[in-house]
């Protein structure tokens, strides 16, 4: 097995940017990790704000910088821009000793006791006052530009690539006149004053790698990723709904899918989304939709529909805090087992789950071989943290997706009717799409016979159910798709861990960390979820002394569908904090497994 | 929940600022304390500031108590901030970013900055300063191996970093004036004697007022040493640092509005308690009515310093001792030729 990346990057800074909705905070953070993209660093990061668009409300953007791919966030920050002092006040506790607090050094409102940033610095923690309003109203004469004055600052103390930043700056504010050059204005100002400054803290951010592996790399974030994928594999329409946080994949298809000469359609709900997606599947189109849990809800009886009718489709569905509106802005893996188990019937179909933002466009793409190669829904599980994160990923020349995945029909004898369910070995019958000379068919929602005809004896029932579930095991070889992966050491080991979607990245990070503490252990992220791979996971489980799955959700979604898939027990590590799960909880979590043995364990086990 | 008591409300994080928290912290255990201070990092001995010039460079090597001694004592250590205005009727203080304390007693402990004679000021951007970490390293660092300093004035503090300077191999030139040695007060002859010595440990000595005073400052050439000084009679000295060392002025502009007394510094009484009940000074910022002298006088040294903040904290406490000071004031020359001044000793 191979090992990602090297496990110590020579940078390895993270910043966060902490404001009040409207203060420009995700827009500062945007403009960093582009910037620093841009300059060749490596770069994870992720945005927190409130439901609310403008006026209150908190907002935090937090990168992670590195010279190596990192894979998840750190739970420290390096440096924090507090733009805000109410919001960042409870954020202060974040930064690391010896790292860098940049904030406003006055406020305009008079401020109570401890209403000011500087009053919560512990005495580890190296303090930037900066004028940040009265600089930008020097150099702009207003104050909307405050966060670009504070960017400017810290690339200035920390000596990042000035013209990086005033070339993002252009690309994102140069549609509007004169708004590019106040902002440049902005950022010079904050970068002289910030070159100038003494730097007390022990940030350092060493130089960019610009080699090939970088020079190609992208700045992109998970349904943007996922969209770039669907695209990519040549979707042909889209039929969606808004709900966060899955509207992006929305509103990016529909400015990417005319380009290309495809259409997207606003439906009125959820269900129709669905309804039109498998309407458009049936025809042979590449379709999708893209919605979050409370959408996978409404659409579930559709979805029954395009398993029973072996109708090709695809659905993207961003997970957030559930269940009902729960919290539209807060992250969460609780749509497991809707998306495996969900719906009525024996509806099995296909699920996945990228692990991070290259995932992202990899089952983005694939979604929709599958959906063609095993004439089935296959819903593809983001999450928000996912959606939103921003990694930078290098996209290969080409793509990597079959444009046409559909078994063809092969020449009938002439006067034999087309079997659109005909029964065959590997259990996927040839298909036709409607209007095809002497394919004519019939679909249905009700149960059928290979002509598709409605059918209701028993042992039809019994050989259809079959061949629907059959048929999706060649799934789980399906080809140029990774269903599951092992990292970390070889062999024997205390502790494994089975991850799944966006949570692996923090598994990966506390899997270094054991593993640099001497802790034998090994992760394994599985991106198919259903059907199981049943047999590497039992492989991988053979080589543990203890299984810990990580999640984040509270039932231990994931935990209870390896159990049963395989009747074997795990360690769940269920959380729902409404961010990633920390990676020294997990961290903490191996260390008790490994120091437990492999008795003890088997007790924690039970416990669990 | 631990009761919480008065709130002690410290302006300096200096010497004498930062042994009274720790005094307060041990007698008055359930109160708050509140550490106001400049300064970006955690109190740090300025005393051993000259020790760039050896190589310590890193600001962690100065601190009088670790980062987390703050956490552990209870001591709420304010940063980076300055205090703008004390209003002693309402008790309460207004820090320059906006935000008001309330306090139920104050101790000002905020010292002293650099005296600049005013027919110097208008050359202030062109002097260094060495009165923060920062500052220290930055000289520090702009200065060229074996590089040239010229040092105004010369009190005791500028001569304890001269003969550091000339003993890690740089040139230093003193343009003697009238604070030179000070806060010593020299007898008849003396000064004459101090400086030869001075020349013996390697420092070049010129009398300002030999030469018709300094006239003019000003950049040095392109490619001559980045500063050059201009004395009356227009001879003239070019070096790498230029910087004054003249002595200090109480830091006491925050405290004009509060009705306590000033005359330099903050008059306080023998148990250092200003004309107003709920605060006290201590360390450079204040005069201490001194009965022999029949007048408000000062007291420098660590010694002095440290012992100050620690009396002004028992005396908030409830206490009433009057202040008492047995350090040896009195500039000398050792056996081996080198001047030496119980104001350069700290623990
Ligand atoms: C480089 C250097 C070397 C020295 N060497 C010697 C020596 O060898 N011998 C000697 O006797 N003396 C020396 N001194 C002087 C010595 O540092 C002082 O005499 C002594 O520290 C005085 O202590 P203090 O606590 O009274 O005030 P200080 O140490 O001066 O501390 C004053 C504090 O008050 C704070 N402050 C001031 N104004 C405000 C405000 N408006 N708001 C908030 N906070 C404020 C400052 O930030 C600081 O924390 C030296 C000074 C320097 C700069």
């Amino acid at each position: 097995m191979t090992r990602p990346a090297k496990e110590t990057p020579s940078t390895d800074i993270q910043v966060a940017i902490c404001g009040s909705a409207g203060e420009g905070t995700i827009a500062a953070g945007d403009i960093l990790r582009s910037a620093l993209a841009e300059a060749g660093y490596r770069i994870i990061s992720f945005d927190t704000y409130p439901p609310e668009i403008r006026g209150f409300g908190k907002c935090i953007a937090r990168l992670r910088v590195t010279t190596e791919q990192a894979y998840s966030l750190k739970q420290q920050s390096d440096v924090l821009i507090a733009l805000n002092d109410e919001h960042a006040i409870p954020h202060i506790g974040e930064v690391r000793d010896f790292g860098a607090v940049i904030y406003d050094g006055h406020s305009i409102a008079k401020l109570p006791e401890g209403g000011h940033v500087s009053g919560h610095l512990r005495a580890g923690q190296l303090p930037y006052p900066v004028s940040l309003r009265e600089l930008c109203e020097k150099a702009t004469g207003g104050n909307r530009s405050r966060n670009i004055v504070a960017l400017g600052f810290l690339a200035g103390v920390y000596q990042l690539p000035k013209d990086a930043f005033l070339r993002i700056i252009t690309k994102k504010f140069g549609k509007k006149p004169g708004v590019a050059e106040q902002n440049q204005a902005a950022f010079e100002t904050g970068y002289t004053v910030g070159e100038a400054a003494f730097r007390l803290d022990d940030v350092v951010f060493g130089a960019p790698k610009r080699d090939a592996a970088t020079r190609d790399v992208v700045m992109i974030n998970g349904n943007a990723a996922t969209v770039r994928g669907a695209v990519d594999a040549g979707i042909d329409c889209f039929f969606g709904y808004p709900i966060t946080p899955a509207t992006s994949i929305m509103e990016r298809l529909a400015s990417e899918m005319p380009k290309h000469g495809k259409r997207l359609l606003q439906t009125e709900d959820e269900i129709s989304a669905i309804a039109a997606t498998i309407g458009a599947g049936y025809t042979g189109a590449r379709a999708a939709t893209a919605t979050s849990g409370p959408g996978l809800s409404l659409m579930q009886e559709m979805l029954g529909l395009g398993v029973i009718a072996e109708v090709p489709s695809v659905v993207f569905v961003s997970q957030r805090g559930g269940p009902s509106t729960g919290m539209p802005t807060k992250t969460e893996q609780s749509d497991l087992s809707a998306a495996v188990h969900g719906g009525h019937g024996d509806a099995q179909k296909i699920v996945i789950a990228p692990t991070n933002v290259e995932g992202c466009y990899r089952c983005g793409g694939k979604a929709f071989e599958m959906a063609e190669a095993y004439q089935t829904p296959v819903v593809v599980l983001l999450d928000l943290y996912l959606s939103n994160r921003y990694e930078t990923v290098q996209f290969g020349a080409r793509p990597p997706f079959e444009a046409n995945c559909s078994k063809p029909r092969a020449k009938a004898a002439p006067g034999e009717p087309y079997r659109r369910f005909a029964l065959t070995e590997d259990f996927v019958s040839p298909r036709a799409l409607p209007g095809e000379p002497g394919a004519m068919h019939t679909i249905t929602g009700l149960e059928h016979n290979e002509l598709g005809r409605p059918n209701d004896q028993g042992d039809m029932h019994e050989r259809m159910s079959k061949k629907r579930h059959e048929k999706l095991k060649a799934a789980l070889k399906h080809p140029d798709f990774t269903h599951c992966k092992r990292f970390g050491d070889e062999g024997r080991i205390k502790v494994g861990m089975l991850a799944w979607g966006s949570t692996f990245g923090e598994c990966l990070e506390a899997m270094f960390k054991a593993r640099a503490e001497g802790i034998p252990c090994a992760a394994m992220k599985v991106v198919m979820l259903s059907p199981f791979p049943v047999e590497p996971v039992s492989a991988f489980m053979d080589d543990c002394d203890v299984v810990l799955v990580p999640e984040v959700n509270y039932e231990g979604q994931f935990a209870r569908l390896i159990q049963g898939e395989l009747g074997r027990p795990v360690v769940s590590l269920a959380r729902v904090p409404g961010v990633p799960l920390p990676v020294d909880e997990i961290l903490e979590t191996i260390r008790r497994l490994a120091a437990s043995g492999p008795r003890d364990a088997a007790r924690l086990v039970r416990a669990a | 929940m631990a009761a919480v008591g008065k709130h002690h409300v410290i302006i300096g994080g200096g010497i004498s600022g930062s042994q009274a928290a720790d005094t307060l912290r041990t007698l008055d255990p359930d109160s708050r304390i509140t550490l106001i201070t400049l300064s970006r990092l955690p109190v740090y001995n300025r005393y051993d500031l000259p020790q760039v010039f050896r190589g310590r460079q890193d600001w962690r090597d100065f601190l009088v108590q670790p980062p987390e001694y703050y956490r552990r004592s209870r001591i709420s250590l304010r940063r980076a901030t300055r205090v703008a205005n004390v209003d002693a009727t309402r008790r309460i203080i207004t820090l320059a970013h906006n935000e008001e304390l309330r306090y139920d007693t104050l101790l000002v402990a905020s010292g002293g900055r650099g005296y600049l004679p005013e027919e110097l000021a208008e050359f202030l951007p062109l002097l260094d300063s060495f009165t923060s970490f920062e500052d220290a390293v930055t000289v520090r660092r702009r200065l060229p191996e074996g590089g040239h300093v010229i040092m105004i004035g010369g009190d005791m503090i500028g001569l304890d970093l001269a003969r550091t300077m000339v003993e890690t191999g740089h040139r230093v030139t003193l343009v003697a004036g009238p604070q030179t040695f000070w806060p010593h007060r020299l007898e008849a002859g003396e000064r004459k004697q101090f400086l030869a010595v001075l020349a013996k440990m390697g420092m070049q000595v010129v009398e300002s007022e030999a030469h018709g005073n300094i006239e003019t400052i000003e950049p040095g050439a392109k490619g001559m040493p980045a500063r050059r000084i201009v004395f009356g009679d227009n001879t003239d000295l070019r070096a790498d640092s230029i910087m004054a060392f003249c002595g200090l002025v109480p830091s006491v502009e925050f405290m004009l509005g509060s009705g306590v007394d000033i005359e330099r510094g903050l008059l306080v009484s023998r148990s250092l308690r200003t004309t107003n009940e709920a605060i006290y000074a201590a360390g450079d910022v204040c005069q201490i009515w001194d009965q022999d002298e029949k007048r408000y006088r000062f007291y420098y040294g660590w010694k002095n310093v440290r012992a100050m903040g620690e009396l002004a904290a028992r005396n908030i406490v409830g206490g009433d001792e009057p202040w008492s000071s047995n350090q040896d004031e009195s500039l000398r020359v050792q056996e081996n030729g080198s001047l030496y001044s119980p104001f350069w000793e700290y623990a």
